[in-house]
Order: C-alpha cells, then structure tokens, then sequence
C-alpha cells in the first residue's frame, strides 16, 4: 500500500470523498478515480461503464471498477449528461492503475453546473480526509 | 480468542515492500505486493512464488494412543489413506481430511503427516490451533497422548509453481538426496533443531527444515516449515535464489484465486457448519468400497450418515471475469429463477479463458493459438437440489446477475502431482 507521501494527488483537479476526480476542460469535465482509489483497489480487472447519453445526478452510481478484490462502485462528482465513456478500459483495465488521470480515465460529461466543480475538494482537503482514514 | 491482531515475523518485511495489507483469521497479512494479485496468481502457474503462510497453525500429537486418537477424531482412515491401493499411512507420508465435531459439520480441515510411528503433525488454518488443540484433549481422556498447539512456534512459506524445485535446488544441501523418493503429499527434515529428523533435509548454511510436497494453489510446490527465528533469513534466501526465475513474493489474493481455480475449499467458507457431505471433496471421508458405508467409526460418521437431504456444494465457472459479492449475500437461482442456496468463494481466476466451449490456462499445452486468458469468474456454491456438470444455474448479488456452467473441475492442466525429477 502506497503512503499518502507516495499518492500522486494532481493539483489541477478536484476530489470526491468517495475518491473519484473531476477535471474540467472547457464546457465538459472529465472524471476518473483517484490514485488513493486504484492503490486501494489493487489489479483493476474490469470497468463497467454507463452508455454516452446517460444522465446522472451528483452522487448518483454511474458503474463499478472490478478488481481482484472487489467490486466497487463509482459515484459520479458533478451531475450532467454522459457525453464519452473511456473504450481504451475494454482491452485495458489496468489503465487505470497504471495511469489513473491520464489513460485510465473513465467517462466525460456535460455538467448540469460546471461552477459544482468548485464544490469538490482540493488536494489539500482531500489529503486530510486521507490521513483520517489511515 | 483475543482481539489483538497478530503478526508473523515477516508482517515488518510485507509493509516495506509496500503489500497492500489486511486482517484474515486474526493475522496481518500481505493481500498483495506491488507486482498486483493478477502478476501473482499468473507468475504461480508460468514460474514460481512464495507465501507467507506463518499465520497456519501447527498442531503435534504424540503417544502410544496418537493414532487411536486421530482415527476416532480425523475423517480419513489411517489405515488405508496411501495412493490407489489405500495402504496405511507411514512415516514422511501425509494426507488432507477433516476433523468433525457430532453433527458431521467442519471444526476445521487438515493435512495430518506421520513423522514416526508414535508422532503426528497437523496443519490447519489460522487462528484454529487453540480450538482443535482443545477439540483433541476432550476426546484424549484416558489415552497415551500429548497434544501440544504449536501455533506461532513455527514459520511457514509455502513455495509454489513449475520453477519451485529448480530455486530450491540452489538453497539445499544435496538436493538430488532430498528430492528422491518424494511423491505429491510427502515430506522430509523437521524444523526443531534437537530431532534427528532435522539432518535430512537442510539449508546450505544448515538450517533445518521440514520440507513437504504439499500447497494450496494446485500448482507443483512445497509448503516449508521452520523455527519463526530463521524465517526471514530463509524468505530472502529464496527470493534471492529465485531472481533468475522471476520468482516473486504472493499475497492472500493470488493463493484465494489459485486454489479456488484448483477447486480446493476454503475452510470456514466453503466448507463449515454444515454436514460435510455432498461436496466436491468426498475423498477426505472414509468411504468403504461400495460407497455406501465407512471403513471406521469417527466423530460425526453415525451424523453423516443418517441425514436424509444435505445440501450440495458445487464448483463453477462462469462466462467473463465478473464476481458476484458473497457478502451482500449472493444466491443462486435455478433456471426457473427459484432461489436454490448461495454463493460460498466467487473470485476470479485470471490464468483461464473459455475457447469454443472449452476452458484452457495459460498453461494448456493444446490451448489454440490466438488463445488469450481473460479470466473467468469461479469458485462454490451450496444448493438444496442435485445438480449436473454442464448445467448452467444463475447467480445474483444486489447488483448484477450472471449465468455460471456446474464444473467438476475448474483450472485445467494443473501441475500439483507432476514428478520432481520432471520439474528439475
């Protein structure tokens, strides 16, 4: 297990307390788990993810990462409409530990509120609620 | 039992390798290490790796009586338990059963060796030594016996896959002398420097070990059991020993998927509380030739024997890698959609694929050529009606419902019982 020295904890995007991230990029945002999450899970195996055209509320579940584990369900940081879903996870789960903000994201969407964004947590917030969960 | 978390002497090496790390039968131990549970559980069956599994307890019994005591309170029958021909157990030789309490339902299950005549050793699960210790005093009254729970007292590592023996070879004296004469659920040396026993089998700087051809991932391999002190010692030996071998650390992840692949049960989970019957193991009870009676009284035989409908327990196997979660829980429904029991071990074993119907591993010599093993869903369920391999039963959680096959085995081609000396 990583410690929270090791966690690459990107400064340009904002976190969900059920570690899933949130990035904006122009009019839509991107959204992937965080790697606290990938760390935590271990060998991600297979990712279900919702169809484009979907919609979902803040909060709501918008699929599940299997690992060797588990299955996890994902819940999505800011509603909106799905616009792409990451096809790359079909052949490559493992995408998204290896690269879990990059190749390994998961859906974009068309946020109801882009400005909930800014709701989400930093990286330094998001760091305290780790150190309280250790 | 206290509420302490215990730890093996490795538990400080495990968390400075970064192993991702989690409680099972009361121990601290490594779930997986940085190379992830899939690299693990797929290294195993192409290469080799080692286990901390000091968190087993050992179990010694010794007296004129031991081997009265084990009849009555162990299920398979000692006097014919050897090979095809069930010849009586002997020194260096082990087998696997169960011990039962009166309702024929699991206390815990065992690998039992006879060390000599008068002396036994048995091997069972974490945190299981006290209560089986206990278990075999209440039923010694008036017996020539010593049963002293070596739980903690030893170490273990199990080392397990086609390239064990080759790592090993580099780490023993004579090897050549070791390995002869070891067929699958055997074993030689003893761990406890002042037995005689302990000068047969040695590391190259002398330390004693009780070597035993025995694992848990139904791959070829040893479990090795030595004094707690040398056993980090011995951990890096190997390790170092295996570098040219790819061998790697494994963690509770990768043996839970090999050995449910290799359709051997989890104890306290796959089998338990229930009469242990009808199950994929009948082959740890004592049945006579017809196989309609016993060969020996036993606790819990007058139980098994009398019950009218146990429940059954299958292996299966599924279409993709997708589990259900058997804590929600997750049942089982026949092809009418009527509930039918429950899912005991859904894990995925990711060295098999399905082509054409058929299930092959990374390992099938005949498996076709565009062959690539994504993994499929397996493990057991227990249901109150008799089921046939082939048929397909579904299976549900609070989230998704997936069709599974009723197999009689899972992993094919699986190397357990090769020979030694064809694995040299």
């Amino acid at each position: 297990m990583k410690e929270i020295s090791e966690l690459y904890l990107p400064d340009d995007v904002r976190y969900a307390e059920t570690h899933e991230w949130v990035k904006i990029d122009d009019e839509m945002v991107r959204i992937g788990i965080s790697d606290y999450a990938q760390d935590q899970l271990g060998d991600i195996v297979f990712v279900e993810l919702p169809k484009v055209g979907d919609t979902f509320a803040t909060g709501e579940e918008f699929g599940t990462v299997e690992s060797v584990k588990a299955v996890s369900e994902l819940y999505i940081p800011v509603g909106g409409e799905v616009l792409s879903i990451n096809t790359d996870l079909d052949d490559a789960p493992e995408l998204v530990n290896q690269d879990p903000y990059h190749d390994g994201w998961l859906i974009e969407i068309k946020p109801d509120d882009l400005l909930e964004v800014e709701n989400r947590m930093t990286k330094e917030d998001y760091m305290e609620i780790l150190e309280g969960e250790e | 039992m206290g509420k302490t978390v215990k730890e093996t002497p490795l538990h400080e090496w495990h968390k400075g390798r970064g192993a991702n790390m989690s409680v099972f039968g009361g121990y601290d131990m490594p779930l997986w290490y940085k190379s992830g549970a899939k690299k693990e559980h797929l290294t195993v069956i192409t290469n080799a790796g080692i286990f901390d599994t000091s968190h087993m307890a050992m179990i010694t019994i010794s007296g004129q009586d031991a081997f009265d005591l084990l009849q009555l309170c162990f299920t398979k029958d000692l006097n014919e338990c050897i090979g095809k021909n069930k010849t009586p157990i002997e020194p260096g030789r082990c087998v696997y059963g169960a011990y039962l309490n009166e309702k024929g339902a699991v206390i815990d299950d065992t690998i039992i060796g006879q060390i000599d005549h008068d002396s036994y050793i048995s091997v069972v699960n974490a945190g299981m030594g006290a209560t089986v210790t206990r278990h075999l005093l209440d039923h010694a009254k008036g017996k020539d016996v010593t049963v002293t729970d070596l739980s903690d007292k030893t170490g273990k590592v199990d080392i397990q896959g086609p390239l064990s023996a080759r790592i090993l070879a580099k780490v023993l004296q004579s090897p050549e002398q070791v390995f002869e004469g070891m067929p699958y659920f055997s074993f030689k040396g003893y761990f406890d420097k002042t037995s005689p026993l302990s000068e047969k089998v040695r590391l190259l700087d002398g330390t004693p070990l009780l070597l035993s051809r025995t694992g848990y991932t139904g791959e070829f391999g040893f479990e090795i059991f030595l004094d707690p002190g040398d056993l980090i010692t011995f951990w890096e030996i190997l390790l170092k020993a295996g570098e040219e071998f790819d061998l790697i650390p494994c963690g509770l992840a990768a043996r839970d998927s090999l050995r449910a692949g290799a359709k051997l049960p989890l104890s306290h989970q796959d089998i338990g509380a229930w009469p242990f019957l009808n199950n994929p193991w009948p082959f740890a009870l004592p049945y006579d030739a017809r196989g309609t009676g016993f060969t020996k009284k036993f606790i819990g035989d007058e139980s098994l024997l009398g019950i009218d409908k146990a429940e059954h327990t299958y292996a299966f196997a599924g279409y993709d890698l997708r589990k259900v979660s058997t804590c929600d829980p997750a049942f089982v429904m026949d092809a009418e959609g009527t509930k039918i029991g429950t899912v005991l071990t859904s894990v995925s074993d990711m060295a098999i694929g399905r082509h054409e119907s058929k299930i092959y591993s990374i390992a099938s010599p005949e498996r076709p050529g565009d062959f690539r093993a994504r993994g499929l869903s397996c493990g057991f369920i227990k249901v109150n009606t008799e089921l046939a391999p082939c048929e397909m039963v579904e299976l549900q959680d609070k989230k998704r419902k997936m069709k599974v096959e009723i197999r009689d085995d899972i992993r094919p081609d699986r190397t357990a019982r090769r020979s030694i000396q064809s694995m040299l």
